[in-house]
């Protein structure tokens, strides 16, 4: 493990615990992201446009059977596709 | 080193093997080579890791620099509600899901982006700016490489996940590991396989080596064939022990026949003193055997003389005290003092001399080399013979004195042993002399760069007569 951490990680990881916070949390894993990526991806011009459409039906889906990280995933590579010019 | 041996040297020592090892050239050489083996290996491991896990770290520094720069324009163009609006397009659009954002206001609230807290170890760095950092991915603790700015009173971070990167890392890491334990082997296998080829080549000098420190002075070392150094040395100690043969050899011989030709004039002056002694009546008897003995003595006082003589111009002992000298004069004062000797035998003695013969040389044995060559010549002339006495320059800056005489000549089989100490041609042990003439004329040669030559002096002629040439160089 040494070579994996980098000398700062090491001298940081005693202050995280001496300071006892809870470690911060990405929170565009959520459930909560996945309904706010949907809004966005609604606002946009091209959803209606395939492929984007399908992707973000799969990704509420997958949202909504509980992995959002594979739903977000899904989400935003709709909004790319319909962000992209046709 | 004493020779006396204490009862300490006689123990002994379980660790000397170990120290004849550590101290042999072998296990030297191999270490050398294991030791840049290693810092080839250790090399190419720093380049490989600078060129993809370095060229990793710098390529997403470069990203998030690039993205801080790009929220800090958005900053200047619409304040903090136009960066947190281009947090939620980039997050948006993170397929790879590897962007982490966060803005602050002033109060410390998240404004925009995707971490739910400050990361306590952003600020507090030797780095400035950059920072790693251990975030919650999904309830598993991930790590963040992070890039952190003020904007005005708000505070933002642009982060990426390096996860990804890290397990690339560490897969490149463990390969390196790997690569430098078989490098390792490799070294000390390539090592140990140096020193063996390196015993093997030089056994034969060694044991050569012994051998004739056992006293079998004919050993020499065999070559492989293979005319590499280990060859050369060979050679080279072979051309050493043949040619301490040949001076043991010489050695002996003169040692030989210092016994053989001494042994004579002291037993004739020992004999003749022991007469005189034996008959005391007549005085004139015995002042006869006295001055016998005394000629004998002399003589014995001359051939030691000489072998100094030899001795030190073979050493080239007087070099220094070479000097510039016109030859010329040299052998015309000879010729005039050998004239009147040649005279009293009905011999004649001509020079053909130039009018200047510059040379830098040791007057006094040049002097005694060309009358050693006039003596000889005389001795073997008949009466009514002559004897040439001749000087010329060389062609390459050399000189060559001659003496050519009407006598018997040398036989072929006798000229190459000429100039060796005491030796005497078959058909000269009935004249005068001790065999060490043209020891010294070789010699005197020799230190004056050049050597002496026998040859005909008239070929074809009955008798053809013999030319002595010493040749003289530069010195």
């Amino acid at each position: 493990m040494p070579i994996r951490l980098p000398l700062s990680v090491v001298l940081a990881a005693p202050l995280l615990i001496a300071n006892g916070e809870p470690m911060p949390r990405i929170t565009s894993d959520s459930h909560e992201y996945c309904t706010e990526l949907v809004g966005r991806f609604a606002r946009l011009p091209g959803a209606a446009v395939e492929p984007a459409r399908s992707l973000a039906a799969d990704g509420v889906r997958l949202c909504e059977e509980g992995q959002p990280r594979a739903g977000v995933a899904k989400l935003r590579r709709a909004i790319r596709a319909a962000q992209a010019p046709p | 080193m004493t020779p006396q041996s204490t009862p300490r040297d006689e123990l002994p020592n379980p660790w000397d093997p170990m120290l004849r090892f550590l101290r042999s050239a072998g296990f030297r050489f191999a270490l050398l080579f294991a030791v840049v083996f290693s810092a080839a290996a250790a090399g190419f491991a720093f380049v490989l890791w600078f060129a993809t896990a370095g060229s990793l770290d710098r390529q997403t520094d470069a990203a998030l620099r690039t993205d801080a720069l790009g929220l800090m324009e958005r900053w200047r163009e619409g304040g903090p509600g136009a960066v947190a609006d281009a947090i939620a397009e980039r997050l948006a659009a993170d397929v790879e899901n590897h962007a982490i954002y966060m803005l602050l206001d002033p109060q410390g609230r998240r404004v925009a982006g995707n971490l739910d807290r400050w990361p306590a170890s952003v600020g507090q760095g030797p780095d400035g700016p950059w920072s790693f950092a251990f975030v919650a991915r999904e309830g598993t603790s991930v790590e963040a490489r992070i890039y952190a700015i003020n904007l005005d009173d708000y505070r933002l971070i642009a982060g990426r996940d390096i996860e990804e990167k890290q397990r690339l890392r560490d897969t490149l890491a463990e390969g390196i590991a790997w690569s430098a334990i078989a490098a390792s082997l490799f070294a000390f296998l390539g090592a140990a396989v140096l020193r063996r080829a390196l015993a093997n080549r030089l056994r034969p000098a060694t044991r050569t080596a012994e051998a004739i420190a056992a006293g079998d002075l004919s050993r020499r070392v065999p070559s492989s064939g293979r005319a590499d150094e280990f060859d050369r040395l060979g050679e080279s100690m072979n051309t050493m022990l043949d040619r301490i043969d040949r001076l043991m050899e010489g050695v002996r011989g003169v040692s030989d026949s210092i016994a053989h030709d001494l042994r004579t004039p002291i037993a004739r002056a020992r004999a003749k003193l022991e007469e005189a002694l034996a008959d005391t009546s007549e005085p004139g008897a015995l002042r006869a055997a006295i001055e016998q003995a005394i000629a004998d003595l002399d003589h014995i006082t001359r051939v030691f003389g000489a072998l100094l003589r030899i001795a030190e111009a073979e050493a080239g002992a007087r070099r220094a005290a070479f000097a510039t000298l016109d030859l010329a004069a040299v052998l015309a004062d000879v010729a005039e003092f050998y004239g009147a000797v040649a005279e009293s035998r009905g011999q004649a003695l001509e020079t053909d001399l130039p009018e200047r013969l510059d040379l830098v040389g040791d007057r006094e044995l040049l002097a005694q080399a060309v009358g050693n060559l006039i003596d000889n010549a005389l001795k073997f002339t008949p009466p009514g013979g002559r004897v040439l006495l001749s000087a010329r320059i060389l062609a390459r800056e050399g000189v060559e004195v001659s003496v050519a005489d009407s006598g018997p000549g040398l036989p072929l089989e006798d000229r190459a042993r000429a100039g060796e100490r005491f030796f005497r041609a078959d058909a000269s042990r009935g004249t005068p002399g001790s065999g060490l003439g043209l020891s010294l004329v070789r010699a005197v040669a020799h230190l004056h760069g050049g050597d002496l030559l026998l040859d005909d002096a008239e070929p074809g002629r009955e008798p053809p007569g013999l030319r002595a040439s010493l040749r003289l160089g530069t010195a």
